[in-house]
């Protein structure tokens, strides 16, 4: 069966990605500095047997490979483990990863909100005012730096309009801010593939049929042109998706919002290798899970591309 | 910049988009009597054995209590122990134990629990993390009544009181923590300070609730909300909008923002953070004397100082600030001179136009500056400074420990026992991992004698001698101490600020 045979390759080619993805993440923190040196970087007194028991305690002084391996158990038994520092990895990352699921799928609703029908806007006046007007706006949100533009809206609608929490998420309205300056930046992208898209498709022939029929205008846009797009750009948002994950690190940074980045960020600081080794393994892992279904969906959708 | 609010219309707008975001916006409003802190850091363990950072300090400072506690004013005052005195030939130290004091569980504070704390600290418990080392001097503590205990000592240890109200003494439940476990204690600890811990939430914040029953008053608010946000910049803005009542950390570029602001505060007082850069004494021109001298007198450090750090911070002629014990106040810094600066670079025969190094973590933002201004004054007497940045663990666990650095570079050191002993020992010792380059005989004899005695005189002549010396040979160049700053609310009152950064929040109220 080609089905089966295709969707067994690209599962297999994941399970491969991600392997190859946690050893370059083991390898490499532990590279760069010892977790001993850091706990005790502000203590007066430390011995050279001092940091030894440290590393001792944490496991350091075992070859790469146990290290790696008891690593590669954890995430096969989503057990998790220990941080270094401190406790139970899985509580760690059940705070962190919803939070940034939430604000990922929150910039991207905001997103599509705002491309789509802007984007099938611009397509309809082609050249027109309105569609320069689009084009110019989203190439500036394309120029914008995303953090530059969350440091703003905390100025405006924090501090000279206090209207919405700085940072942090301790209300609902904590999201409005971060989901909106990932939107924003997401949509820039957005409304330019959605007018491509819209203009591709109804210079087709099936829409000038379509308009041949006497079908009305709206029929023809949102029933024939708008479906056929929609391919092309639920693709594009699946691949975003994956990209947006990786962006999002700042943003949390800039919002203090408890995610993934933040936690990230934090154990690279502390040379935390079991946390650092989790988060980034987890990220990864969701990226190509979300690039598997992508590839699978489009396959099942277009024979052509089982050929692999 | 400042942040005022110039539009009458700002309330009906607020109430505008507060209805409309009413359905978003339903959980957690404060109570009425909360306090909100930001600080920049999560200690990432609540144990106060396992950690050293300054972001436990300014939480389990209100959750526990040691036998002594040292005050805003740097004044050890009695804690937990009433008295205490040194019995056989200061062998033997005695503390007195306060009656009626309870932890947050109900269990019983008494000479047990001393005991336990210590035992834990200096046993299998305390090898896992960076506390132990400092209390090696105790080899045992002894129960004599449910009042008494004996500290019975491995060697003397001259700072041992101050010691006491560090983090690693501070005093634990001993059922409790048998009863819920080494792992449950660190994310739920519990102490008899004047505050319980509520709720942990890594990396979002720790809630603390008033403790009914402790023994030094009441609390003045009935919780405090501390919040962990690492950005500058948004933990200003936080302040700024009214999402934190007191925010730690501040850093000086944000100093004239928060100034302009009529709504908040800045409480700034000289902290045990010191700055300075150090020389590679070992070889190249800085082994030599008049080299280091020059380097030193071509730095203006006050303009440093009123530039760069705002004036939030005083310069220094030692690695310790005014309050050390050990500060020498007749130790003048090298004046400011450019042209005596050169003719020594000339006597010690170094071309105008060498090139020397700077080395620095990358992550410091206000000494970036500063390295930049210190590489354009010697740039004035003819020397060019090339300034690397390192990635910080890197920085000191490579760098620095091995001897890696160049001519000159960074080191900044918080000696939280505000004793020169703590900072002057890694400094000018040998052996010490953060001083690769000098071995000196009278040094090592001054630092291991002063930790020899407890008479005071003799203690501070000799760690005066040791500055005096290092300034002589001029072995680093002293920058400046910093001042601990706050941002705070018009709302709250009561709060005084602590140079160690162990922020007590009992007195404090919001309006």
């Amino acid at each position: 069966m080609p089905v089966f045979r295709f969707i067994l390759q690209r599962v297999l080619q994941a399970v491969l990605v991600t392997l190859v993805v946690t050893l370059f993440v083991a390898f490499a923190v532990r590279l760069t500095g010892d977790p001993a040196v850091m706990l005790t970087s502000e203590s007066s007194s430390v011995t050279p047997e001092d940091l030894n028991r440290i590393r001792e305690a944490l496991g350091l002084n075992q070859p790469f490979h146990m290290q790696y391996f008891d690593f590669i158990r954890s995430l096969v038994t989503f057990d998790l483990g220990n941080s270094f520092f401190r406790g139970s990895i899985r509580d760690l990352i059940g705070i962190a990863l919803p939070s940034t699921l939430l604000l990922a799928l929150a910039s991207m609703g905001i997103s599509i909100l705002i491309s789509i029908p802007l984007g099938i806007h611009a397509a309809l006046h082609k050249g027109g005012i309105s569609d320069q007007v689009i084009r110019v706006l989203s190439l500036v949100g394309l120029s914008f730096p995303n953090f530059w533009l969350g440091i703003m809206f905390v100025l405006l609608f924090s501090i000279a309009f206090p209207i919405l929490p700085a940072s942090g998420f301790e209300s609902w309205s904590a999201l409005i801010l971060p989901a909106t300056t990932i939107g924003i930046i997401l949509t820039a992208t957005n409304v330019r593939l959605v007018r491509t898209q819209m203009l591709e498709t109804l210079s087709a022939q099936y829409v000038m049929v379509a308009r041949a029929k006497g079908l009305n205008e709206r029929a023809v846009i949102y029933k024939h042109a708008l479906r056929n797009a929609a391919i092309a750009i639920v693709t594009f948002l699946g691949l975003q998706f994956g990209n947006l994950i990786g962006g999002l690190v700042v943003v949390e940074l800039v919002f203090n919002w408890p995610g993934m980045g933040t936690l990230s960020i934090e154990a690279i600081a502390q040379r935390d290798y079991p946390l650092l080794q989790a988060t980034v393994s987890i990220l990864a892992i969701m990226i190509v899970a979300v690039n598997l279904a992508v590839d699978l969906v489009y396959g099942l959708i277009d024979p052509r591309i089982r050929v692999a | 910049m400042s942040f005022r609010h110039p539009f009458p219309a700002r309330n009906v707008l607020r109430s505008a988009v507060l209805l409309s975001c009413l359905a978003l916006a339903a959980p957690a409003f404060a109570q009425d009597r909360t306090l909100t802190v930001g600080q920049n850091r999560d200690p990432q363990n609540l144990d106060p054995i396992d950690t050293f950072r300054l972001s436990w300090g300014s939480i389990g400072s209100n959750v526990f209590d040691g036998l002594v506690f040292r005050d805003e004013d740097l004044e050890i005052q009695p804690g937990l122990a009433t008295d205490w005195e040194f019995l056989d030939d200061d062998t033997r130290i005695r503390f007195h134990l306060r009656d009626g004091v309870e932890f947050h569980n109900g269990e019983p504070f008494n000479a047990d629990a001393v005991k336990y704390t210590f035992d834990r600290l200096l046993g299998e418990e305390g090898l896992k993390g960076p506390q132990r080392s400092n209390y090696t001097s105790i080899r045992e503590v002894v129960v004599v009544d449910e009042r008494t205990v004996d500290f019975l000592m491995e060697r003397p240890d001259p700072v041992l009181i101050t010691k006491l109200a560090g983090y690693g003494a501070m005093i634990v439940p001993p059922k409790y923590i048998e009863e819920v476990g080494e792992e449950a204690f660190d994310m739920k600890p519990v102490g008899t300070g004047p505050f319980q811990v509520t709720e942990y939430i890594p990396t979002v914040g720790v809630k603390l609730a008033k403790f009914d029953n402790y023994w030094n008053g009441e609390a003045k608010v009935d919780a405090v909300n501390i919040r962990f946000i690492p950005e500058d910049a948004t933990r200003i803005a936080e302040l700024l909008s009214g999402g934190v009542d007191i925010s730690m950390n501040i850093p000086s570029p944000s100093v004239e923002t928060i100034e302009q602001n009529p709504n908040v505060n800045l409480l700034a007082v000289d902290g045990p953070t010191v700055v300075l850069t150090r020389f590679d004494t070992s070889k190249g021109i800085t082994a030599d004397p008049r080299v280091r001298k020059a380097i030193a007198m071509a730095v203006d450090r006050d303009t440093i100082v009123q530039a760069l750090l705002g004036g939030l911070a005083n310069p220094i002629s030692s690695a310790q600030s005014a309050k050390s014990f050990g500060n020498d106040t007749a130790l003048e810094p090298y004046p400011f001179d450019p042209e005596g600066a050169k003719a020594l670079l000339a006597e010690a025969g170094v071309e105008p136009g060498t090139e020397i190094t700077l080395d620095m973590p990358s992550n410091d933002e206000s000494f970036r500056e500063v390295a930049q201004v210190i590489a354009a004054f010697l740039g004035q007497v003819g020397l060019n400074v090339n300034i690397r940045n390192h990635e910080r663990s890197v920085y000191f666990d490579d760098i620095i420990e091995n001897g890696k650095t160049g001519e000159m570079y960074y080191f900044g050191w918080g000696g939280w026992t505000f004793d020169f002993d703590n900072t002057a020992y890694l400094l000018y010792h040998s052996g010490e991992r953060n001083n690769p380059y000098i071995e000196d005989e009278k040094l090592d004899t001054l630092l291991d004698q002063q930790r020899e005695t407890y008479d005071r005189e003799v203690r501070e002549g000799a760690l005066q001698e040791v500055a005096r010396y290092a300034h002589e040979q001029a072995l680093d160049l002293p920058l400046y101490n910093l001042s601990t700053i706050y941002g705070v609310s018009n709302r709250v009152e009561g709060f005084v600020p602590a140079p160690d950064e162990r922020a007590r929040y009992m007195d404090v109220t919001v309006k």
